[in-house]
C-alpha cells in the first residue's frame, strides 16, 4: 500500500470523524437549511473523494504542484523514500509544540529567544556566538516593532 | 478615476516601496512565497490604514514577480514557481555571459506586462464590478464553485488530491460560528476557536513554519552568485529586438490565464514558454539560452499577476493563495471588496490600483542598477533566517486575535504542511477551500431561502445556469477522460 493510499486511508478517516461530530448541528427544511447543511455535503463528498483515490491511487500520476499556488514547492518534491531521515525537523517540530506552550509563561523574549538559539543550532549554525546575537536581535525587534509600535498585548 | 492619484502622497508611495522592495526580496529568496510573506506582514499594514496597507500587500505579490527570476537566471534556482520555467533560458543565457541582458530582460519584460495588465485591470474591473451588481446568492455560489472546480483541474498533479485539499479547507471553515445562523460548530469548547480558525495562523503555518520544517530536510546548498556589473545590463539590439514579439504575446496570455482560477502565474509562464516554442522565429533555439525564453514567461506571470486582481476587486472571491491574503487584510480593514468597493471606497479601489504604475516603474528603477545586491540575498545562510521566519510566524498569528490559541492553530497547521508536502498534497487549493467556504456556505443557504426550498433556484437564472454547467463540464470531462486512460 502506497503513501497516497495511506493518506486516502487517513483523509476517509477524517471525513468519518468530522460527519459523525456534524449530526450535532441541525440540517432543518430546504427552505430554512440549517448549519448541518455544508458540513454534511463537506463530509460526504470527502468521503467519497477519498475512497475514489483508495481506488485509483495506484495508477494516478504521481502529483506535481505545477503551481505550487503557494510560490513555494519551486523545488520538484522529492519522494519521501529518497529524503534522508533527519532529527532535526523532528526536535524542531517540539520544539515549537514547547513554544506554543511555554509563551503564556516565559513571556514572549524569552521564549522566542530559546526558540531562534535553537532552530539556528539545528539548522547547522556552529559555535553559540551568532546564534545567541541572532536570538536576541530576532527577540528585541520584533517586540519593539509589534509591542511598542503596534501595541499588540504579546504575552 | 482622478483618484488614481491617491497613489502618489507620500505615504502612499513609501508603503508601495517598502512593498516592492520586500518582494523582491521575496521573491529572490527560494523558500518564502508571496502568500506566506504577506500573511507575515498583514499585522504591519493593518497600522497603515486600508489604502496604504493594502498598497504594500499588493507591492509584496507584484513585486516577488520581478525577484523570482533574479536567482533562475543567475543560479539556476528559482526565487518562485513562477519563475522555473525561466531557468531553462535564463541560466543558459547567464552561462554564456549574457546574464546582465538576461536580468535586463526580465525586468523590462515584467515591467511591459505589469503595466498592461494594470490598464486592463483598471479598464475591465470596474466593468465586472457592475455587472456583478445583479448577482444574487445563486450566481455568487456558482461562481464560487466553478473556481473551485477549475482550480482542482489546474492546480497540477492529481484532481482528485486537489480536490480533497479544497474540501478539507471547506471542512475547516465551518469551525466556529455559523455564517448565517450563529450556531457554534466544532470549537469542542475551545474558547479561541468560536471566531473561527484564524485564515492568518493557518496560512503562516502551512507556508512559512511548514517551509522552514521542510527547509530542515532537504537543505539548499548556499549558491554561489556571479557578480553583474551595471554596464552589462545593456541588451544588445539584436536581443532587444527578438524580445519584443514574445513579451508582447505573454502579456496578452499572461493576462488571460490570470483571470483563470488557479496558479495563474505559474501556469502563464510554462504556457507561454510552450507557445514561443510553437511560434518564435528562433525557437531552435530555444532550450539553449535564447532571450525569447526569457521575455516571454516573465512578461505572462506578471501579467497574469494582474488579471488575478480582477476577480478580487470587482467579485471580492480570491482564486490565489496571495489575492486570498490580500482579501484577509482587506476585511480586517473593515474594507469589503466586490462589487460594492467601488461605490464605497472609491480611494482605495482606485489607489490600489494606481500603485501598480508606480510600483511597476519603482521595480524597474530598483531592479536594474540593484539586481547583484538582491541576488546576493539568496545566499543568507537559512540559518539565520529560517529562525526569524519562525518568530515572525508566531507574531503575526498571535497578533491575528491576540490570542495564543491562533499560536497552536499555525504550529498545527505547520506540521500538517510540512506532512502534506512529504507526502505530495498541495497547500493552496486547501487554503482558498478555507477562505471559499464561508462564501460557498452562505451563498447556498441563502439562495435555497429565496426559492422557498426549490433547488432549480439554484440554476433558475441564466449566469447561474451557465457557470453551473461549465462547472459541471469541468469536473466530469476530465474525469471521465481518467476513466478511459484507466480502462485503456
Amino acid at each position: 500500500m502506497g503513501r497516497d493510499r495511506w493518506s486516502a486511508a487517513g483523509l476517509a478517516l477524517l471525513a468519518i470523524m468530522y460527519l459523525l461530530v456534524a449530526r450535532r448541528y441541525p440540517l432543518d427544511t430546504l427552505a430554512t437549511p440549517g448549519p448541518g447543511v455544508i458540513p454534511l455535503i463537506a463530509g460526504v463528498a470527502l468521503l467519497a473523494t477519498a475512497i475514489w483515490l483508495l481506488i485509483v491511487a495506484r495508477t494516478a500520476r504521481p502529483a506535481r504542484d505545477v503551481g505550487g499556488l503557494s510560490g513555494s514547492g519551486a523545488a520538484p518534491t522529492r519522494p519521501i523514500e529518497s529524503v534522508p531521515v533527519l532529527r532535526s525537523p523532528f526536535v524542531l517540530t517540539a520544539a515549537l509544540i514547547l513554544y506554543a506552550a511555554l509563551l503564556p509563561r516565559l513571556g514572549f523574549i524569552a521564549s522566542s529567544f530559546a526558540l531562534v538559539v535553537l532552530a539556528s543550532r539545528l539548522m547547522g549554525a556552529r559555535g553559540w556566538w551568532r546564534p545567541v546575537v541572532l536570538g536576541l536581535g530576532v527577540a528585541a525587534t520584533a517586540y519593539l516593532l509589534f509591542a511598542r509600535w503596534l501595541g499588540v498585548p504579546l504575552p | 478615476m482622478s483618484e488614481l492619484f491617491v497613489a502618489l502622497t507620500p505615504a502612499n508611495l513609501l508603503a508601495c516601496f517598502v512593498g516592492t522592495v520586500l518582494g523582491t526580496i521575496v521573491g529572490v529568496l527560494p523558500g518564502l512565497g508571496p502568500a506566506g510573506a504577506m500573511a507575515l506582514v498583514l499585522p504591519l499594514t493593518i497600522k497603515l490604514g486600508p489604502t496604504a496597507g493594502l498598497i504594500m500587500l499588493a507591492g509584496i505579490y507584484y513585486g516577488a514577480m520581478y525577484g523570482g527570476s533574479t536567482t533562475s537566471i543567475l543560479v539556476n534556482v528559482p526565487g518562485e514557481a513562477a519563475s522555473v520555467v525561466t531557468t531553462i533560458d535564463g541560466y543558459r543565457l547567464a552561462r554564456k555571459g549574457r546574464a546582465g541582458a538576461a536580468l535586463a530582460v526580465a525586468a523590462i519584460a515584467s515591467f511591459v506586462a505589469g503595466t498592461f495588465s494594470v490598464v486592463a485591470l483598471q479598464l475591465a474591473a470596474p466593468l465586472v464590478a457592475r455587472a456583478a451588481l445583479a448577482f444574487g446568492p445563486a450566481e455568487y455560489f456558482a461562481f464560487a464553485l466553478l473556481g473551485l472546480v477549475l482550480l482542482a483541474n489546474l492546480t497540477g498533479g492529481s484532481r482528485a488530491k486537489s480536490l480533497a485539499m479544497v474540501l478539507v479547507g471547506l471542512m475547516l471553515s465551518t469551525v466556529g460560528m455559523d455564517p448565517l445562523g450563529g450556531t457554534v460548530r466544532f470549537t469542542f469548547d475551545l474558547a479561541g476557536a468560536q471566531a473561527g480558525l484564524s485564515f492568518i495562523a493557518v496560512t503562516t503555518g502551512l507556508f512559512g513554519v511548514a517551509e522552514v520544517l521542510a527547509s530542515m530536510a532537504e537543505p539548499l546548498a548556499a549558491a554561489a552568485v556571479a557578480r553583474v556589473k551595471f554596464r552589462e545590463l545593456y541588451p544588445s539590439r539584436e536581443e532587444l529586438r527578438r524580445s519584443v514579439p514574445p513579451m508582447l504575446r505573454g502579456t496578452v496570455l499572461g493576462f488571460l490565464v490570470g483571470l483563470v482560477p488557479g496558479p495563474a502565474a505559474t501556469i502563464a509562464s510554462f504556457v507561454s514558454y510552450g507557445v514561443e516554442k510553437k511560434v518564435s522565429k528562433h525557437r531552435a533555439e530555444l532550450g539553449t539560452g535564447a532571450i525569447e525564453g526569457v521575455a516571454g514567461p516573465e512578461a505572462a506571470n506578471n501579467a497574469a499577476a494582474g488579471g488575478g486582481m480582477i476577480p478580487l476587486l470587482s467579485l471580492g472571491l480570491p482564486f490565489t493563495p496571495s489575492t486570498a491574503v490580500l482579501l484577509s487584510g482587506m476585511l480586517l480593514m473593515s474594507v469589503t471588496p466586490g462589487p460594492f468597493l467601488l461605490r464605497d471606497h472609491p480611494g482605495v479601489f482606485w489607489g490600489v490600483i494606481g500603485s501598480f504604475y508606480v510600483g511597476n516603474v519603482m521595480l524597474l528603477l530598483l531592479n536594474l542598477p540593484l539586481v547583484g545586491l538582491f541576488a546576493r540575498v539568496a545566499t543568507i545562510p537559512q540559518q539565520y533566517l529560517m529562525p526569524a521566519v519562525l518568530v515572525l510566524c508566531a507574531v503575526a498569528a498571535y497578533s491575528d486575535n491576540n490570542n495564543i490559541f491562533d499560536v497552536w492553530v499555525m504550529t498545527a497547521a505547520g506540521i500538517a504542511g510540512w506532512a502534506m508536502r512529504a507526502l505530495d498534497w498541495s497547500p493552496a487549493p486547501l487554503v482558498l477551500g478555507l477562505v471559499l467556504g464561508p462564501v460557498l456556505e452562505r451563498s447556498l443557504l441563502q439562495a435555497l431561502t429565496i426559492a422557498r426550498g426549490e433547488v432549480s433556484g439554484l440554476w433558475a437564472s441564466g449566469p447561474a445556469l451557465v457557470m453551473l454547467a461549465a462547472a459541471l463540464i469541468a469536473f466530469v470531462v476530465p474525469g471521465l477522460a481518467a476513466l478511459k486512460g484507466h480502462a485503456s
